[in-house]
């Protein structure tokens, strides 16, 4: 039992066009529905108080989405994923959750995320050539793309924030790519701007099919670590 | 979303809403529907809206038929398929998503099995400009018709009848108006002669239906929460239907008399199972004019304690402004008071007598001057250009009104008073079947234009801190042919639609060009429509249809109008307008007598 619980959740193919604003205001509307003792914020305009780890952009699927949500009275882990599981529409299923009693919250902790890629090339290249062009993109110190920042469209080195990448071939031009990325508050890197440039620099011209969030991680003592290792300080 | 199993219903419903999601989900009349329809074992409502360009084209690109959200099946493959009509400019819409849900855009041409295509809401009241698209038409409320249609199809389905023969069957429904079983015929100067049923089944004068006991009637409280923002994403509480003030352009102001008010119980009820079962925190009360409800106080301070305690707020719209109102919405509000907004209508005292909008210039200032006292800090305000014997001195009165405002608004307390915006906006009168002013011309667009540019003249020479806006006069001018046409502007929405017309609503789509081409080519002279002075004796192409509002009385009404004289609301007495035949609502109630000319 606990005041404030940390959530893993995921979504699937059927809402991963849903805006994160949006997916902000299902799950403010599914609490409302499940009638657990939701606290709220002071003031003008009270708000629930719930915090996600990272925002999922449009297009990507995930089973390890995290975020955080306090309560007025203590409510069981199990009991508040029965009831999310019955007000959440479907597509959006919490899987986990634990006690949670720090202060830092759930965004702060986000430094990292995994992901799989689906793309598909126009030709036909074999595993070895695919290697190959994927060791010759790591091994550059600066891979520069435009990124939508404060300030505008700006270039920015994206190539400290690929932790590491590393691609299989399904069949004839289709591949699955995972990727180990930077993300977070500070130094997110997208699964889309990484594929944009993948093709801006391999001239691949590859067609990104699905883009699929495998995990998140926190780091601390210079480990990753599951974002529930951390939900306790 | 409600989920059926479609093979286990004997009649598959389409509700199309033709313009974009956003819109359509902010309908209240299309959830009452879908309510009302899948309520029932037999029957599965499911939803379709118009598709945006971007989409259209994908769909089109790829052979794929416009189809439902629910269970994604095309249109054609349904048993009906309805439209509302909330708007004129949406009628090319109609067209547009038939043919991309695989039906013919032409009843005409529909045969066999295809669905029957059914229209209702507002714009049914003149149905004829549509007519050659549409099977059958609902006049008036739909929740207790519709079952009794549903019956007649479960009856015909299966039976081996033609379809003519099920528009047969429902032809004697109060409320349903089949255009094919109706002749027209014209005079050489193009007016209208006669529409007389062609078949001894259909009856002379279509009546439209209504609910006498709203309380008595299912309104949703399972309604779909979307998942992206819609225009009014919220709780919707549906106060009353009809309006008791009688504003003579208003078409809703008749169409839907006489008032009948839901119990502030029941909406108290309505109001905690809504939050229970959709977790929206946003309550709104939605009536033509929220002040006139009768148990205002009374439900308002039992929804206060409510939306309080649930973290919920509650929106006040069509609100006068008096003290009541101000204190109730400073109790409510939960966002900063920005903007309130009030419809004068018109800029002097002559012309609201003319319009019966019984708000006079003191009620005005001093309303303005609450608010602003109040903290509010801006404020716009609605008036119509071009309305029946408008001079530019009334054109005028909107600007020294907007002035006068400033002036009486300086030197007050509260912390806007010297930075007050007010914004003035005027839209083009458009006069509209079934009111006193069905018989108008509409102004030219000429002089619309030129009554724009004054009046923009005007107020930029006074002051900078009014900002004025006015409303597009060739989009209203295709809504005034549309809104009183008759049948052989069917041809024209065709060619119109043909040239790629559609959501001709929105500003990046509207082609005045194309339209007027349309009719260049049908030979038909839009002006004839828009903005000839018809006479009391001319047959109107819906005078066929009885919308409970005798025509006697918006006769007299009209005559009221030149002279200036106003006619007292409903709550005070009763003005003979015929929907006292209906035995409900209001007409039923004790008045409150001459004393009060409200």
């Amino acid at each position: 039992m606990a005041k404030a619980l940390r959530f893993k959740f995921s979504r699937s193919e059927q809402l991963k066009y849903i805006a994160h604003l949006d997916i902000l205001r299902v799950f403010e509307r599914a609490l409302k529905r499940s009638k657990l003792p939701l606290a709220y914020t002071q003031g003008f305009n009270p708000r629930q108080k719930l915090v996600f780890g990272l925002p999922m952009s449009i297009g990507l699927t995930s089973e390890a989405e995290y975020a955080d949500i306090e309560f007025e009275q203590d409510v069981a882990p199990e009991d508040f994923i029965r009831s999310m599981n019955s007000s959440l529409p479907e597509g959006i299923r919490i899987l986990e959750a634990v006690e949670q009693n720090i202060n830092d919250n759930i965004m702060n902790q986000i430094t990292a995320a995994k992901y799989e890629i689906g793309l598909e090339t126009r030709e036909d290249i074999s595993q070895n050539e695919m290697d190959n062009i994927l060791h010759r993109l790591l091994s550059r110190d600066e891979i520069f793309v435009l990124k939508k920042t404060k300030k505008g469209m700006r270039p920015v080195n994206i190539r400290p924030w690929i932790y590491s990448l590393s691609i299989r071939k399904k069949e004839m031009n289709s591949f699955l790519m995972e990727a180990f990325l930077s993300a977070g508050a500070e130094n997110n890197l997208r699964a889309d701007l990484l594929m944009q440039a993948f093709n801006q620099e391999t001239g691949l011209e590859a067609k990104t099919l699905a883009m699929h969030r495998k995990a998140l991680y926190a780091s601390s003592f210079n480990k990753w670590q599951d974002p529930f290792e951390v939900a306790n300080g | 979303m409600v989920k059926k199993n479609p093979e286990e219903v004997s009649l598959r419903f389409a509700f199309c809403f033709p313009d974009d999601y956003e819109i359509g989900m902010s309908h209240l009349g299309m959830k009452i529907m879908y309510h009302v329809l899948n309520k029932r074992e037999d029957t599965y409502c499911e939803r379709a809206f118009a598709p945006w360009a971007d989409m259209e084209a994908l769909l089109r690109e790829n052979n794929i038929p416009l189809y439902t959200l629910e269970t994604y099946t095309p249109l054609h493959e349904f048993d009906m398929v309805g439209f509302t009509l909330q708007y004129e400019m949406s009628f090319s819409n109609i067209l547009n998503m038939l043919d991309l849900g695989g039906i013919p855009v032409l009843s005409k041409e529909r045969t066999g099995n295809m669905p029957f295509v059914l229209a209702g809401g507002p714009c049914a009241c003149n149905p004829e400009p549509i007519a050659d698209f549409i099977d059958f038409f609902v006049i008036g409320e739909g929740e207790e018709v519709t079952p009794e249609i549903i019956e007649e199809y479960k009856k015909w389905k299966g039976s081996g009848e033609s379809r003519d023969q099920f528009l047969e069957r429902i032809a004697v429904i109060e409320g349903v108006y089949v255009p094919k079983l109706y002749d027209v015929s014209y005079h050489e100067d193009g007016t209208i002669k006669e529409v007389k049923p062609s078949s001894p089944i259909a009856p002379a004068k279509v009546k439209r239906r209504l609910i006498r006991d709203l309380d008595a009637v299912d309104f949703p409280d399972d309604i779909i929460v979307p998942y992206v923002g819609t225009v009014h994403d919220r709780i919707m509480l549906e106060l009353f239907r009809g309006c008791i003030r009688g504003c003579r352009f208003c078409q809703a102001g008749f169409i839907y008399r006489p008032v009948r008010e839901r119990s502030y119980e029941k909406l108290l009820d309505l109001a905690q199972k809504s939050v229970e079962k959709t977790g929206y925190d946003e309550i709104s009360l939605i009536s033509l004019s929220t002040s006139d409800y009768s148990s205002l106080p009374d439900l308002c301070n039992n929804l206060i304690k409510f939306t309080e305690s649930e973290k919920v707020s509650l929106s006040l719209p069509s609100l006068r402004v008096d003290n009541f109102s101000l204190g109730l919405m400073e109790k409510v509000s939960k966002v900063r008071k920005s903007g309130l907004t009030f419809a004068p209508e018109a800029g002097t005292q002559r012309l609201r007598d003319v319009i019966n909008k019984g708000v006079t210039d003191e009620d005005l200032v001093s309303s303005v001057q609450l608010a602003v006292a109040g903290g509010w800090s801006s404020v716009k305000l609605y008036f119509m250009l071009g309305l029946p014997t408008e001079a530019m001195e009334d054109v005028e009165g909107i600007a020294d009104m907007g002035i006068n405002l400033l002036e009486a608004c300086r030197g007050l307390p509260g912390e806007y008073s010297k930075a007050l915006r007010i914004t003035l906006s005027t839209s083009c009168f458009v006069p509209k079947p079934f009111t006193p002013f069905q018989w108008e011309p509409m102004d030219s667009m000429a002089s619309l234009m030129e009554k724009q540019y004054h009046l923009k003249d005007r107020i930029k020479k006074r002051t900078r801190r009014i900002d004025y806006r006015y409303h597009d006069a060739k989009l209203s001018f295709m809504e005034a042919v549309l809104a009183r046409g008759d049948r052989r502007i069917g041809q024209v929405l065709y060619a119109a639609w043909k040239k790629g017309c559609k959501f001709d609503g929105w500003d990046e789509f509207f082609s005045f060009d194309k339209w007027m081409e349309a009719f260049r080519e049908c030979g038909i002279d839009p002006e004839f429509y828009a903005n000839r002075k018809r006479k009391f004796t001319e047959v109107m192409p819906w005078d066929h249809l009885d919308m409970g509002i005798s025509k006697d009385f918006l006769q007299h009404e009209c005559q009221k109008a030149y002279e200036g004289d106003l006619t007292r609301n409903c709550a005070v007495g009763c003005s003979q307008c015929g929907a006292q035949a209906y035995k409900a609502g209001i007409c039923t109630k004790a008045k409150r007598g001459a004393s009060e000319n409200g």
